[in-house]
C-alpha cells in the first residue's frame, strides 16, 4: 500500500514537471469544438469548429506564435469543401508556407479535392 | 469502508508502472531509431478500437494533434488524412494494415506514420465510487524503412468518486448520488487527454521543440 503511494506520488511529480510544454502554440478550444463538431454533425457545429480555427490562426498571429501544424490545412480544406475554392487554396499554401514537411500532403489535398469525386459529390 | 482516504478527484496511475518489471532507460537506449532517422512529421491514423465502446475512436482521435505537436512533430491534419482516405476506399485502419509504410511517403509525405490502439475505455461503478479507465497503445513506423521507431503504451485510471464525505447513512446516500452524477457527466476525454500526455512524453522531441536533439539522456520506464 505504502509502495504504491510512494509510486503514485513519484509519478505525479514527474509528470506535473512535463505539465508546461515548452513549445508556445495557441490551440483555442480546438479539442472541444472538433469533439463537439464529431458528437452532433450539424452545420451548425462545423461553422462552430471553423469560428475556432478561425480564432487559432488570428491569435497565433497576434501572438507572434507559428500556427500549430494542421490548423491551416485543416481550415482550407473545409473551405474547398465549400466549394470555396480560390480562399480554401490560400489557406493550403499557408500550410505549405508554414510548414514544409506537408508539401506533398498539401498537393494531394489540392489535386483530390479539385477532381471529381467518384460517384457523386454530397450537396 | 474508510481506510482509503480518496481526494475528490485522485488521479491513479496504475498502469505500466503496476505490472511486471520495470527497468529505466535512457530515450537513446530505448528508441535509438528515432535518433538515427531524424523524423520531422508524424501521420496519425485514426485510431484502432480494441474496446466495446463503439464511439470511442471517433473522439479518441480529436485528443491526438496537440500533445504529438507539443513533441515538436509536424502532425498531418488528423480530420483531413482521415477523410481522405475514406474517398480512397479506406474507412478502417485495420483495413490497411497490410499496407507498407513507404505507401505513406509517397502519398503524403509523412517521414513516420503512427498506429494508435485504444486498449481500454471503461467506466465501473461501486457502492462508494467509481472510476474512468482509459488504455492507449501507440505504435511508430518509419515511411522509409518500416521498421518500428517508438512504441509505448499506458493505462490511465482516474478515480470518480466523491471523496471523503462524511460518515452515517446520510453521508453514503450523498457519496452515491455524487458519484452517479460524477461519473454520468465523467467525460473519457480529459482522462484520454491525460494518458496521451503520459505516454507521449516518452518519444524523442522532434524539430519543432527546443530540446530538440538535447534528450537522448532522458529517463523512461519500459516493461520487461
Amino acid at each position: 500500500m505504502r509502495w504504491a503511494a510512494l509510486i503514485l506520488a513519484g509519478a505525479s511529480i514527474l509528470f506535473s514537471a512535463c505539465a508546461k510544454p515548452p513549445i508556445a502554440y495557441y490551440w483555442g478550444d480546438y479539442s472541444s469544438s472538433l469533439y463537439n463538431a464529431k458528437k452532433n454533425p450539424t452545420p451548425e457545429s462545423l461553422q462552430d469548429h471553423k469560428k475556432v480555427l478561425v480564432h487559432i490562426i488570428q491569435e497565433s498571429n497576434r501572438q507572434s506564435l507559428r500556427v500549430p501544424p494542421g490548423v491551416y490545412a485543416e481550415y482550407g480544406y473545409l473551405l474547398l469543401k465549400e466549394g470555396n475554392t480560390t480562399e480554401g487554396m490560400k489557406y493550403l499554401d499557408l500550410e505549405a508556407q508554414t510548414y514544409p514537411e506537408s508539401k506533398v500532403f498539401v498537393e494531394r489535398v489540392k489535386v483530390q479535392a479539385t477532381q471529381p469525386a467518384d460517384g457523386k459529390e454530397s450537396e | 469502508m474508510k481506510h482509503l482516504p480518496s481526494p475528490a478527484i485522485l488521479v491513479c496511475l496504475v498502469l505500466w508502472l503496476g505490472s511486471g518489471c520495470v527497468s529505466t532507460l535512457t530515450k537513446q537506449e530505448a528508441f535509438p531509431g528515432m535518433y538515427e532517422e531524424k523524423p520531422r512529421s508524424i501521420l496519425v491514423l485514426p485510431p484502432m478500437n480494441e474496446t466495446t465502446a463503439a464511439d470511442a475512436k471517433e473522439y479518441y482521435s480529436t485528443t491526438l494533434a496537440q500533445p504529438l505537436a507539443y513533441m515538436g512533430y509536424y502532425v498531418f491534419p488528423i480530420e483531413v488524412v482521415t477523410d481522405m482516405m475514406q474517398h480512397e476506399g479506406a474507412y478502417d485502419t485495420e483495413a490497411i494494415l497490410a499496407v507498407p509504410p513507404q505507401k505513406f511517403r509517397e502519398y503524403f509525405g509523412a517521414d513516420a506514420v503512427l498506429f494508435v490502439r485504444i486498449t481500454k475505455w471503461d467506466t465501473a461503478y461501486y457502492v462508494i465510487g467509481g472510476h474512468v479507465t482509459v488504455g492507449v497503445a501507440f505504435q511508430l513506423k518509419s515511411t522509409t524503412t518500416g521498421a518500428e521507431l517508438w512504441k509505448y503504451d499506458g493505462v490511465l485510471t482516474v478515480n470518480t468518486g466523491g471523496g471523503g464525505g462524511g460518515g452515517g447513512l446520510a453521508g453514503l446516500i450523498v457519496q452515491v448520488v455524487v458519484t452517479a452524477v460524477n461519473t454520468a457527466m465523467a467525460d473519457y476525454l480529459p482522462v484520454a487527454r491525460q494518458a496521451n500526455a503520459i505516454v507521449i512524453s516518452t518519444i524523442p522531441t522532434g524539430n519543432y521543440h527546443p530540446r530538440y536533439g538535447q534528450d537522448q539522456g532522458d529517463r523512461i520506464h519500459q516493461r520487461k
